[in-house]
Order: structure tokens, then C-alpha cells, then sequence
């Protein structure tokens, strides 16, 4: 009998291994027992320890990062209010990548996302898509994502994050937020924070969980630096981004702590004022020198503006301090890739390699950088474990389309037919496979079907310049000289800088004019 | 005259750090000329210089000689005809020196004297063929009729060496029923046969000094030059050329040693000296020439192809310069006081560009296309540039005193592209090693990467065929339905748009009778049409097939849909799609 261990402490104990479900459960024949034996003079009963170890046990079954989750759906982006200039000069905005400024490698070299930055070595829920331009562009499934955007971020995305209360509790959710005094609640601030993560988190009741809020910091007499933190993301996830800068701005007063700071900037970059982001994070390293987050914030942000060989300062200061940080490892590496030096790389993926990481992704990474550094060894045995180890059609897809590339650098034509036409079998969306597939074609000389897989790239990819520009020189060829002048303005809109285009373009309006 | 400045819109941006004041510009001015009409004159003796310009005029009755002093016009003398060159010059050693204006229009030279005519020079007439007077006898005669005098004449015209004169040219020109009144009309009249003048320059008689008599130089349609006296309008010399003089340039005194350069419309340039009948040396250009120009001893000469080619006196060539635009006109830039030579090329991009031999030093925007330049003393301001416009307005800049041209000021020569350093970085040691590497185990590395290579080949041919079986490809390769196949969807759900894009890759043959179905859970998806026939698919076009499908579960997952292609009467499907179907958000959110 002696061996029973206290199930409260029991159930503390499965809390603090992360057995949530087992906690939750036990927390749970807690409460179904009458609250009578209780121990007076300590200020929690146990029926309240319980209650607050069950909230928080299934908080954290939910809990993601605030900080790190950060979509913007259609309705923000296509519906912004707060953006401060709707023509912004080139450096200050998110919205414009604009030409590289840090002299990172062309378009030509480096492959861009649909809204024209260059492709980062990590995805994180903002590289996906950037800001497309137009509705149709937005509601457009993009082809990493499985799903298109969130319409709201205030309601999709994070409804789903936590739906969980619905699908695994029968009963109905285990507190009943609409029936609480949440003012009574407030009084108790240890109580209350709990609530409050759970209202959060877990409910995801932004309205409740900001009138819980509000009533918690006037109890603690706007003293409380936690309590403003919350508010201020309640209005960052209603989207009331100055309210939110106050709020975070008046806790950094109180409080200077790098999670403020992190939102703070999240902020800014809402609004579309980089460059402020960049100044709050930059203050912060004043004051908490090397902190890894900072760092890697001032990097992604570089990134997203451009600015490669800043990005990549910053992500080598964060190894410094953090040498088995996965994103700066995986930036550095396709930034090494894409300016020439695959051997180094190689190293960096190795790396990630060595601290476990091992998926379809860096296998295919791995295969790629083999190939240019022409280490002919290991190339097609690591596409084959990411072959092995793809997930899903599109990782397939990837690892065949990479294949393909491999195939066309020795020469084998139809290994490499086959391997994009797999890519296109995997998923069936892959401009880039269709491009090189109407390449191909044309080298067959069957232009007829070359034109169809163009046009067809050019649709699914208006931002890549590829195909277009190669429908202007097969049109070029064909004498269509109409289609080509066409497209090969498309083309140079999407890579301006394109001398092939030019070319192309001051040939044919030559020719123009000698009619 | 600088204080009445009008400044330009257009040269304010570049007026702080330019080298050249806007004096005035007029962009009505109502000028239009060409260089050759364009000069700058002290005409009363009193070292104000005037701007004299022959006036082309808008239609074929104005045109005016006018001068200006200023900003302002001071006279104006109509013009017979259109004025193919002007030119200031020396008549006589009186005191005080005021020069006489010389206009060459059509076979004259009208001599204006303190902007009075005063003299009418006329180009002697030409040998008239014998033959054709006789022609014209007989038919001032009335001995034969106009229809037997046009067969006469067009006899002559086409076996006789003398050409025919412009009234026979005429007649010839003309239908049978006004024949008869022309021939009355006309009969009377002494045949003449007149050339014209083309260009016309000047050359000092026997002094160097700036205030030295000049002679007239006059280049004729007849292939000829002539030489006038400056008082008595004799003929002095007479040369012939193998063209039609266009421009010329002359150097020297015509008592002592003179050399003439000439550009002819048929692209090449002659050099005359003193005594020389026939040119000395004769340069080809690449192309018709624009404007020609004599810069110390080098010739300059701006071409229609884009170029500006610099030759020797004696025809060599020194160097060609490709230009940016077509160029208009040129002229030469002079300031005496650096002893500074240049050559100003205006284009039809609106910009005038200032050559030192082959260098760029300065380029001027203009606010129109230039079509004269004139660079000299105008007012008492000694480095004034003179253009008129395309479109008859007027710019007078003053260069500033203490603007220095030095030759790289604005040149694009190609040494500046060859200094920039590529950006190709530098190589590792990691990569030295790993050459190492392949150097030592080539052999096993080779032998490895076959392996791989025949097994990455039988595993894309065994799935490549698997998927082929299936029809799992989007492309078909049969030779009777090749077609293509792309799926897109759209929305956010519950609802959303798939959308399929069928085309076939055919050149010529249509693809009929398909048919499209779709195959899904029908638990979680709804689709008003899961079946229909796809119409008639013309080669080149793609034809977008639109469906719409209903998610109807709010559980936040989603499925694959898959589409069949299929030939009506098989049952194996052309083509197969698997559509990832994104979540639904609408009905969570709603």
C-alpha cells in the first residue's frame, strides 16, 4: 500500500514525461471524486490542482508555438488596412522583393516562389507562397501545401489547431467557457493564467480569452508584464496590430524578455515595416547578446526581403551559438548551393545528416549536391533512399524531377524522359517537370507537342520565366513572331533582368520595325 | 543676352552640374533648317554677331531669310526659292568690314548687303543638245505636231549623252491633250538648260586673317564645283566630281594652296587640291553621309549606319564610333580660347553628342530631335551652340567659362567593362580534396555510379511502365489520342472548382469521342456532374473543363479524387489523375 504513490503526484509526474492523455485521465478520476477531503490551511484545495493540472495537460496536447505559426490568409492579405504605403520604396517592405539587394545569385540560378524570392532552405509556414498578387493566385493550391490558404487566420487554420477537444473528448469539452464568471477567476492569478492558456489554446476563444485577460491585469493593477503579453496576442490573432504593438511595447517596459520581443516583431512584419522588426530585434541583442531566436528572426527577415548574403551573416552567427540549429544549417547549405560551392554544401547537409535528421528532403538535397560537386558515388544511392523515403506523390515527385536533371546532365535523353514524366505522374501539377519534359521535346523536334507542355508550365507557373521564355524562342524558330514577342515580355517581367530575353526582345522589335 | 534666360524644363535637372547654360529656348521659333542654312555673322561691323538662317518654311512659298539678334528677330527677306546653303563672307577690303550674305537657291546666288539684295549670281548655263533644239525650231515652226515631237524627243533622251532640259523632261511628263497647249505656250521661249546648286562653302582669296576676302565655293548638281571671284563674280576655278557634291569643306587660301574635301551622294568623299582637276584621293564611305566635317587635320565623317568615321586628309581611315541613334546632323565645336576641338553629332534621339576623335566627352539632351547645329560667337558671347529643332523651335545654350572638357568625361569605351571583375567564387579545399579524391578512387567511383546508374534506370522503367499500365501518366503516347492532362483546384472550400485542362498534343487530327469520369469517396465529397462526355478537342487549344465538388465533411480531412479520360466503347482509361484535394476551411470557419 505504501508503494501507491499519491495520484495527484502521479498524475504530476505523467504531466512532466508528456503523457498528457494519461494525465488528463487521471486528473480526471481526481475530480469525479467528491472535493471532501480536503486539506485545510493550504491555499489550493486539491480539487482545484487537479482541475489545473487537467488544463494544462490538455493545453499542452494542443499547444504550438505562437510565435513560429504565422500564416496570413486571403482575407489579410487581399484585404490589408495596414499598409502604410501602397507604392513602398524598395528596401522597406515585405511586398516588393524587388531586385536583390545583398547580391545574392540571379533568378537564373536560383529558383524563385511564385511571388519572386528566391527559395529558401527551410520552409516555414510564411515561405510558402509569400503574397501572391491576385485572388486567383491566392485561392490557387499551392504545390507545397496541402491545402490552400486559410481564408481567415483568425478562424481556420487555428480552429483546426484545435479541434482536438472535439474529436477526442465524447462528452463535450471539459470546461464550459461560456458559463464561466471569468471575473471571479481573475482574482486568482495562478488559476487564471492556467485558464487563460487553456481559453486560448485550446478553445481558442480569442473573445473569452481577452475578457479574461483584461479582468486578470486590472486585478494585478496593469503591474503584471504576463498578463499584457496576452492581450497583446489576443489582438494580434484579431488583428488589431497597434493595439497589439502597445501591449508588447508596455510589457518590454516592465519586462524585457525575448518572447515579447519575438512578437513584437511579428508584429511589425505584419505591418509590413521590416526594417522595424529588424531595429527590435536588434535591441534586443543589445540586450540579451546571441540569443539564437533574435538572430534567426533578423535572418528570416533579411531573407524575405532580399537580402541573401545579410541572411546568411546572420544564420552563421546563429550556429555560433547554437551549432545544431536545423534552419540556419539548411539555409547556409542551399545558399552555398545556389552560389557555386555544392562541395561545402555537402557539409552542411552532412551535418543535418549526423544530428538525425532524416528525411526525403535532405536525402534529395544530399543526391543534388553530390551530382555538382561530382561526387558520382553517393548521388543515385541517396536519390534512391529518398525515393524510399518520400511520403507522399510530392516528394516523389521532387526526387524524380531531380532524377531527371541528373539523367539530362549524362546525357541519357530517355532516362530523363521517363523520370519527368514520373514527376508529372506523382503530381501532376509540376511546372518545372513540364518545362523540361517541352525541352526535351524540342530537342525531338516535335514542336506541336513542346508548345502544349509550355503552355501548360507557363499556366501553372506564371512566375517562373522558363517557360516562357522558352515559348518565345520555339515561336521565334517557328516564325510566329507575334506569340513570341508575347511571351517573351512575360518572360521579362518575371526575370527582368533575363539578357536572353533582352536579346530576344530587341531582335524581334528589329525586326518589327524592318516591316 | 544671357539675362533674358528662359530656362528649359528639361535641363534643370542636369543645369547645376551641366557645362552649358540655357540662354534661351523658343520651341515655336518657327525655324526650320538645315545646317548648311544656319550661320552667325557680324553683319553691321559692330562685333554683335547675328544669327543668319535661311528658312525652309512649312509649305513652298515662305521661305525667308531671317536674322535674329538675340532672342529677338531682326529681319526678314522672302525667298524665291528654297535656300540650299548660306554663308557670310568678305566682299571687299572697305572699312568698316561688314560681311555680305550669300543664299544659293535653285541656279542662284542672291547676295544680300546690310540685309539689302544686292547682287543676283547665276550659274552659267549648260550645252543644250543640238539635236533637240533642232527639235524645238520645228516646232516652234509648227512643222510638226506635239504626239511626233514626244517620239522625237524620246529618242533623244534615250541615245544622246547631253541630257534633255527640264521643259523637253516636262513635256514628256505630260498626257496627249495638254500637249498641244504646252507646245504653244513654250515654243517662243529660247531653249535653257540650268543646273542647281547642291552646297556651297568659302575660301579665303589670299589671306589667312579671320577679315580676309573670301571667295564663293559652289558644289552643282552637273558633278561640278565652281569657284567664284568675290567682287566680280567671275568663274576662278571650275573641278569636277564623279557625283553630286553634298558637302563640303574647304581649307587653305584659294591664291596659294587650298584643299576641298567633298562627300557625294554616292557615299564617297574627295579630297581636290589647288591645280587638281580630278580629286586627289577619294575616300569610301560604309554609307551615305550626314554631315562632314574637318577637324585639324582629320576628316569626320557621320554616316546613316549609326557610325562616325574619322579619316586622314589623305583617306585613311582612323577610327569608326558607333552611335546610339541615327545621326541628324553635325558640326564643329570650337573653342578657341583651350583650343579645343570637337565634333557635335545631333541624333534622332534627342540627344547631341559631343565627340573628341573617338571619345565621348558630353552629351546634351535636346527637348526635340536637332536638325541644325551652329557653333560660334553669336551676340558678344563668344562659345554659343545654335540649334534649330525638327519641330521649328530654336535652343541657344552658352557654354560656361570655366567648363574644361577632358576626354573621359562621359565615354563608354570598352576598357571599363573589361576591368569589372567576375563575381566567380573561388574554389574551396574542400573541392581540391575532393578532386583528390577522384583522381585516386576513379575507378571504383566510376564502377559504383554504373551499378547505380543501371539500377536508378530498371527501377524508373519498371515504375515509368507500372504507371503506363495504369494509365497513371497525364500524357498519353499512343499514336491515336495523344492528349495531355492538368488539374487545378480552387476555392477554399466547402465548395471548390476543379478545373481540367484536356488538349491534345496532335499536330493535325481532333480527339472525339472522350469522356471524363471521376471516382471518389461519396461520403465526403458530392459532384453534381461525376461523369460527362468532353467535347471535340482541336489541336493547339486547351480546352478548360470545369466541375465543381462539395466537401461534405467538417472534420478537417480530405481526400484524392481521381479522374479517368476514357474512349468511348473501352474500358481502360487514357489518362488518370490523382487530385490531392486541399481541406476544407469554409465549413470550419463558418
Amino acid at each position: 500500500m505504501g508503494l501507491e504513490m499519491d495520484p495527484l503526484l502521479h498524475a504530476w509526474s505523467y504531466f512532466r514525461r508528456r503523457k498528457f492523455q494519461l494525465c488528463s485521465e487521471l486528473c480526471s478520476q481526481l475530480l469525479e471524486k467528491e472535493p471532501g477531503d480536503q486539506e485545510s490551511g493550504s491555499e489550493f484545495t486539491v480539487f482545484q490542482a487537479a482541475w489545473c493540472l487537467k488544463i494544462r495537460a490538455l493545453t499542452e496536447m494542443v499547444y504550438v508555438d505562437e510565435v513560429d505559426v504565422d500564416q496570413e490568409g486571403i482575407a489579410e492579405i487581399m484585404l490589408d488596412e495596414n499598409a502604410i504605403a501602397q507604392v513602398a520604396r524598395p528596401g522597406t517592405s515585405l511586398k516588393l522583393p524587388g531586385t536583390s539587394q545583398g547580391g545574392g545569385p540571379s533568378q537564373a540560378i536560383r529558383p524563385v516562389t511564385q511571388s519572386g524570392r528566391p527559395v529558401t532552405g527551410f520552409v516555414r509556414p510564411s515561405t510558402q507562397s509569400g503574397r501572391p498578387g491576385t485572388i486567383e493566385q491566392a485561392i490557387k493550391t499551392p504545390r507545397t501545401a496541402h491545402t490552400a490558404r486559410p481564408m481567415t487566420s483568425a478562424s481556420g487554420r487555428y480552429v483546426r489547431l484545435g479541434t482536438a477537444s472535439l474529436l477526442t473528448n465524447p462528452d463535450g469539452p471539459f470546461i464550459n467557457v461560456a458559463k464561466l464568471n471569468l471575473n471571479n477567476y481573475s482574482q486568482k492569478p495562478k488559476l487564471a493564467k492556467a485558464l487563460f492558456e487553456y481559453i486560448f489554446h485550446h478553445e481558442n476563444d480569442v473573445k473569452n480569452a481577452i475578457d479574461l485577460a483584461a479582468y486578470a491585469t486590472q486585478h494585478a493593477q496593469f503591474k503584471d508584464w504576463w498578463w499584457k503579453v496576452q492581450i497583446g496576442k489576443c489582438y494580434y490573432r484579431l488583428g488589431l496590430y497597434r493595439e497589439a504593438e502597445t501591449q508588447f511595447k508596455s510589457a518590454l517596459k516592465q519586462q524585457d524578455i525575448v518572447d515579447t520581443r519575438l512578437y513584437l516583431a511579428k508584429v511589425y512584419s505584419r505591418l509590413d515595416q521590416p526594417l522595424k522588426a529588424l531595429d527590435v530585434f536588434k535591441q534586443g541583442l543589445d540586450r540579451f547578446p546571441g540569443e539564437v531566436s533574435l538572430l534567426c528572426g533578423i535572418a528570416r527577415i533579411y531573407e524575405e526581403m532580399n537580402n541573401i548574403s545579410a541572411a546568411a551573416d546572420y544564420y552563421k552567427d546563429v550556429l555560433k551559438q547554437d551549432n545544431t540549429h536545423v534552419e540556419a544549417i539548411a539555409c547556409i547549405g542551399s545558399n552555398h548551393f545556389y552560389s557555386d560551392q555544392p562541395e561545402i554544401a555537402l557539409r552542411f547537409y552532412r551535418r543535418l545528416l549526423q544530428m538525425g535528421v532524416y528525411n526525403c528532403q535532405l536525402f534529395n538535397n544530399l543526391g543534388l549536391c553530390c551530382f555538382y560537386a561530382q561526387q558520382y558515388d553517393m548521388i543515385l544511392s541517396s536519390f534512391e533512399r529518398a525515393l524510399s523515403l518520400a511520403e507522399n506523390e510530392e516528394e516523389a515527385a521532387d526526387v524524380w524531377y531531380n532524377l531527371g536533371h541528373v539523367a539530362v546532365g549524362i546525357g541519357d535523353t530517355s532516362l530523363a524522359f521517363q523520370c519527368f514524366k514520373l514527376a508529372l505522374t506523382n503530381n501532376n501539377d509540376h511546372a518545372e517537370a513540364y518545362n523540361n519534359l517541352a525541352v526535351l521535346e524540342m530537342q525531338k523536334g516535335r514542336i506541336e507537342q513542346a508548345r502544349v507542355f509550355l503552355q501548360t508550365a507557363s499556366s501553372l507557373a506564371p512566375h517562373m520565366y522558363e517557360p516562357h521564355f522558352n515559348i518565345a524562342v520555339l515561336s521565334d524558330k517557328v516564325g510566329d513572331l507575334q506569340r513570341s514577342y508575347i511571351a517573351a515580355q512575360k518572360s521579362e517581367a518575371a526575370f527582368p533582368e533575363h539578357v536572353d530575353t533582352q536579346e530576344l526582345i530587341k531582335q524581334l522589335k528589329q525586326h518589327f520595325a524592318r516591316l | 543676352m544671357a539675362a533674358t534666360s528662359s530656362s528649359s524644363s528639361a535641363g534643370e535637372s542636369t543645369q547645376a552640374n551641366s557645362k552649358w547654360l540655357d540662354a534661351h529656348y523658343d520651341p515655336v521659333a518657327n525655324l526650320y533648317a538645315f545646317s548648311s542654312c544656319v550661320t552667325l555673322a557680324d553683319l553691321h561691323g559692330d562685333g554683335e554677331y547675328k544669327l543668319v538662317v535661311g528658312d525652309l518654311g512649312t509649305s513652298w512659298h515662305d521661305m525667308k531669310l531671317k536674322v535674329y539678334r538675340g532672342t529677338d528677330l531682326l529681319s526678314e527677306n522672302a525667298l524665291p526659292d528654297m535656300p540650299a546653303s548660306v554663308a557670310a563672307f568678305l566682299m571687299e577690303q572697305h572699312e568698316p568690314r561688314t560681311p555680305a550674305v550669300a543664299v544659293a537657291s535653285g541656279p542662284f546666288v542672291y547676295v544680300y548687303k546690310n540685309l539689302r539684295p544686292y547682287f543676283k549670281f547665276t550659274l552659267p548655263p549648260m550645252e543644250i543638245n543640238p539635236l533637240e533644239k533642232d527639235v524645238w525650231e520645228q516646232a516652234k515652226e509648227d512643222k510638226i505636231d506635239p504626239l511626233s515631237l514626244k517620239e522625237m524627243l524620246e529618242m533623244i533622251r534615250e541615245k544622246a549623252e547631253i541630257p534633255l532640259s527640264v521643259r523637253s523632261l516636262r513635256f514628256l511628263a505630260l498626257e496627249p491633250p495638254e500637249m498641244g497647249a504646252f507646245v504653244n505656250q513654250y515654243k517662243m521661249q529660247p531653249i535653257k538648260r540650268q543646273t542647281v546648286i547642291t552646297c556651297m562653302a568659302t575660301l579665303k582669296k589670299n589671306m589667312a586673317d579671320e577679315d580676309a576676302i573670301s571667295c564663293l565655293v559652289i558644289g552643282m548638281e552637273s558633278n561640278e564645283i565652281l569657284v567664284l571671284d568675290p567682287e566680280a563674280f567671275t568663274i576662278l576655278a571650275r573641278m569636277t566630281v564623279p557625283s553630286v557634291p553634298t558637302f563640303l569643306d574647304v581649307m587653305g587660301q584659294f591664291d596659294v594652296e587650298y584643299r576641298m574635301t567633298v562627300a557625294c551622294r554616292n557615299g564617297c568623299v574627295y579630297i581636290f587640291r589647288r591645280d587638281s582637276k580630278r580629286p586627289k584621293y577619294s575616300i569610301e564611305l560604309s554609307s551615305q553621309p550626314v554631315g562632314l566635317v574637318r577637324v585639324q587635320k582629320n576628316i569626320v565623317a557621320a554616316c546613316s549606319d549609326q557610325t562616325l568615321q574619322g579619316y586622314t586628309q589623305k583617306g585613311k581611315k582612323l577610327w569608326t564610333v558607333s552611335l546610339p541613334a541615327t545621326p541628324m546632323t553635325m558640326s564643329l565645336m570650337e573653342q578657341k580660347s583651350r583650343g579645343f576641338q570637337a565634333v557635335l553629332v545631333a541624333l534622332a534621339n534627342m540627344e547631341v553628342h559631343m565627340y573628341q576623335d573617338k571619345s565621348l566627352v558630353t552629351v546634351i539632351r535636346t527637348q526635340d530631335v536637332v536638325t541644325s547645329i551652329c557653333y560660334g560667337c553669336y551676340g558678344r558671347e563668344d562659345n554659343t551652340l545654335v540649334m534649330t529643332t525638327k519641330g521649328g523651335g530654336l535652343i541657344i545654350k552658352i557654354l560656361k567659362r570655366t567648363a574644361v572638357f577632358d576626354r573621359g568625361d562621359a565615354s563608354t569605351g570598352v576598357p571599363t567593362a573589361q576591368s569589372i571583375k567576375l563575381n566567380v567564387p573561388k574554389k574551396t579545399k574542400l573541392y581540391v580534396d575532393q578532386t583528390l579524391r577522384e583522381r585516386e578512387c576513379s575507378v571504383a567511383m566510376y564502377q559504383v555510379f554504373q551499378m547505380e546508374l543501371n539500377r536508378i534506370r530498371l527501377q524508373a522503367t519498371r515504375t515509368y511502365a507500372q504507371a503506363l499500365e495504369s494509365s497513371l501518366t497525364p500524357i498519353t503516347e499512343t499514336l491515336q489520342e495523344p492528349l495531355k492532362m492538368n488539374a487545378v483546384v480552387q476555392g477554399i472550400g466547402p465548395t471548390f472548382k476543379l478545373t481540367l485542362h484536356l488538349q491534345t498534343t496532335s499536330a493535325t487530327r481532333p480527339a472525339i469521342n472522350l469522356l471524363i469520369s471521376f471516382l471518389y469517396d461519396e461520403g465526403l465529397y458530392y459532384m453534381a456532374r461525376p461523369f460527362f462526355k468532353a467535347p471535340m478537342l482541336v489541336p493547339g487549344l486547351n480546352y478548360p473543363l470545369e466541375t465543381f465538388v462539395e466537401c461534405l465533411s467538417d472534420k478537417g480531412i480530405s481526400d484524392v479524387i481521381k479522374v479517368f479520360v476514357l474512349r468511348e466503347g473501352e474500358s481502360a482509361p487514357l489518362l488518370m489523375a490523382h487530385i490531392n484535394m486541399p481541406v476544407s476551411e469554409g465549413l470550419a470557419a463558418a
